[in-house]
């Protein structure tokens, strides 16, 4: 292997291999100065040094990716290198599927189930050169009632910024191997929030692109209505690499959109001088559980902006919150009962008490109120859009609160409940949630920047405009 | 809502017996009739639609001819 080694590349960036950027390890890998080989190490060694804390992981392929970085190194040098995620080691939530390895979905259900398909985002990836170095943590069947019991076959992950804490759920590996440097990317999946919500705990740009943008197939489904996959990145600039590579029609995902995908990174950096920015500052009564730190970095975020040259416009949604919640409780627990309903009925028993609630939930609904929530759901979905469409994006309130403390279980329902999140599963909108700074004890703050249908390309700009004028990239926690 | 009754457990036996439900922990039954109520809550707070031709959305409706933005 002649690649540069650890030290050199130490040297050069300056910044531990776990923290690079995937912006920044491409460009050394692709000028050959850092090695695949290398950096997978350096990433297997931060696991075996820090995840018998954290618990991001379920499953460490560590031998597989090194095979893969070694190919890697091989191709690159000899002219067959792949795009910005030639060598990049990433990693996927347990519900997503991977040919030849075991999928958990954090399930005592499904602890000797080993996949015989991959996942079409993981395929991307791994086409595009990506380097898998394994699964992720997760709430049972990536759902829950919105709880955490301590009652699963895997620990719970920890927020790496304070492991006493909380990382959002349902992704809850993928959010705390990010942030942690166990892994440079990874894949979630959001039903309610579970892609953005750990992102926002922990302080990661944490993407749910349109409807039908990225693929779903070979995952575990939880809500066929409001499932969405997408990346939880360090930077905005990473989340639209990733992007660029899952998103596309996918003829094996029956919800998949035959939409042309647009160069996510050919705008990135345009600014936002001209474009309205529609500014729910308003979310009605059920807002007023936003906490006072990122409310104030709300504000701060749409001064941010304007500074930049943003048109700022007051807007509200068309509807009360509690709307958008209550059909997205309705539909999660239908759907999902639908899903699970010969497990419950037969073995109810080996589910963690999070899911079981929801089976329990989802057990009890009419079929008037399912199809009541959905048809309300179309009315909720075309006035959103008429309000979507007036902006050229919206800045609104994503997760309300910080990280709750694992030591007041009281506060973890409220952290997944109180949220703006479900408007956007309910919808299908592009949601993309920020870290705008940062509280007093240290844990992430966070807002929504959403686009219209199938402008992930204008989210992403909004977001890496805002995200270049603050200076919230440079503190990494400390473990 | 506040009308609404929590069901009994023996309702909620009767109830999960009738449509299959088998091996429930024993401890969990009171709470699937707490839950019962919720859900039937939930459901009822659910603002219905105006008209009868009003449809549900369905599950593929965002898709958009190759090429549209």
């Amino acid at each position: 292997m002649n690649g540069p080694s650890t030290a050199a590349a130490f040297a050069e960036t300056a910044t531990p291999l776990h923290f690079l950027s995937v912006t920044e390890a491409s460009r050394l890998i692709g000028s050959g100065r850092l090695s695949p080989v290398t950096l997978v190490e350096a990433f297997l060694a931060r696991i075996e040094a820090i995840d018998a804390r954290l618990k991001s992981y379920i499953t460490v392929t560590g031998t597989r990716a090194l095979e893969a970085a070694q190919k890697a190194e091989a191709e690159i040098p000899a002219g067959r290198w792949k795009g910005p995620l030639h060598g990049i080691p990433f990693a996927v939530k347990d519900n997503y599927h991977v040919a030849g390895l075991p999928t958990t979905g954090g399930s005592r259900l499904m602890l000797d189930y080993m996949a015989d398909a991959t996942s079409t985002a993981v395929a991307r990836l791994e086409a595009a050169g990506a380097i898998l170095l394994g699964k992720l943590n997760t709430w049972e069947y990536g759902t829950g009632n919105g709880g955490v019991y301590h009652d699963l076959p895997f620990e719970v992950a920890r927020n790496p910024w304070d492991l006493a804490c909380f990382t959002g759920g349902s992704s809850t590996g993928a959010g705390a191997s990010v942030a942690a440097g166990t892994a440079m990317f990874a894949l979630g999946s959001d039903t309610g929030g579970s892609i953005r919500l750990p992102a926002a705990a922990c302080g990661l740009q944490g993407f749910k692109a349109t409807f039908g943008r990225v693929s779903r197939a070979h995952c575990l489904p939880n809500c066929w209505t409001l499932d969405h996959t997408g990346p939880l990145t360090w930077t905005v600039e990473d989340n639209a690499i990733v992007m660029q590579a899952i998103s596309g029609f996918d003829p094996a995902d029956p919800s998949s959109a035959d939409v042309a995908v647009p160069d996510y990174r050919k705008s990135l950096h345009a600014g936002v001088k001209g474009l309205v920015i529609g500014f729910v500052r308003d979310l009605g009564a059920e807002g007023e559980a936003l906490d006072d730190a990122n409310a104030q970095a709300l504000e701060d975020a749409a001064r941010v902006l304007e500074a930049q040259g943003a048109i700022i416009r007051e807007v509200t949604l068309p509807a009360p919150l509690a709307h958008y919640r209550s059909v997205t409780k309705v539909i999660n627990w239908s759907e999902s009962y639908s899903i699970h309903e010969q497990d419950f009925l037969e073995r109810s028993a080996l589910m963690g008490q999070a899911l079981r609630e929801k089976m329990m939930s989802g057990f009890n609904v009419r079929a008037a109120d399912y199809l009541a929530a959905t048809r309300l759901r179309r009315s909720l979905v075309d006035a959103t859009d008429a309000l979507v469409r007036s902006c050229d994006a919206l800045l609104i309130a994503g997760a309300f609160h910080v990280a709750p403390r694992f030591d007041a279980p009281d506060t973890v329902t409220p952290f997944t409940a109180d949220t703006a999140t479900t408007v956007f599963n309910v919808t299908g909108h592009p949601a993309l949630s920020v870290c705008t700074g940062y509280d007093p004890g240290g844990l992430p703050l966070n807002a929504q920047i959403v686009g219209r249908f199938f402008d992930e390309e204008t989210v992403l700009r909004v977001a890496q405009s805002y995200e270049a004028a603050t200076p919230w990239r440079s503190r990494r926690p400390t473990l | 809502m506040s009308d609404l009754q929590t069901p009994t457990i023996e309702e909620i036996r009767l109830y999960a017996a009738r449509h299959g439900l088998q091996g429930l922990p024993e401890d969990q039954f009171a709470r699937l009739g707490e839950l019962a109520q919720t859900v039937r809550e939930a459901g009822l707070a659910l603002p219905r639609m105006p008209s009868k031709e009003d449809e549900p959305a369905h599950l593929f409706t965002m898709t958009a001819p190759r090429g549209t933005k």
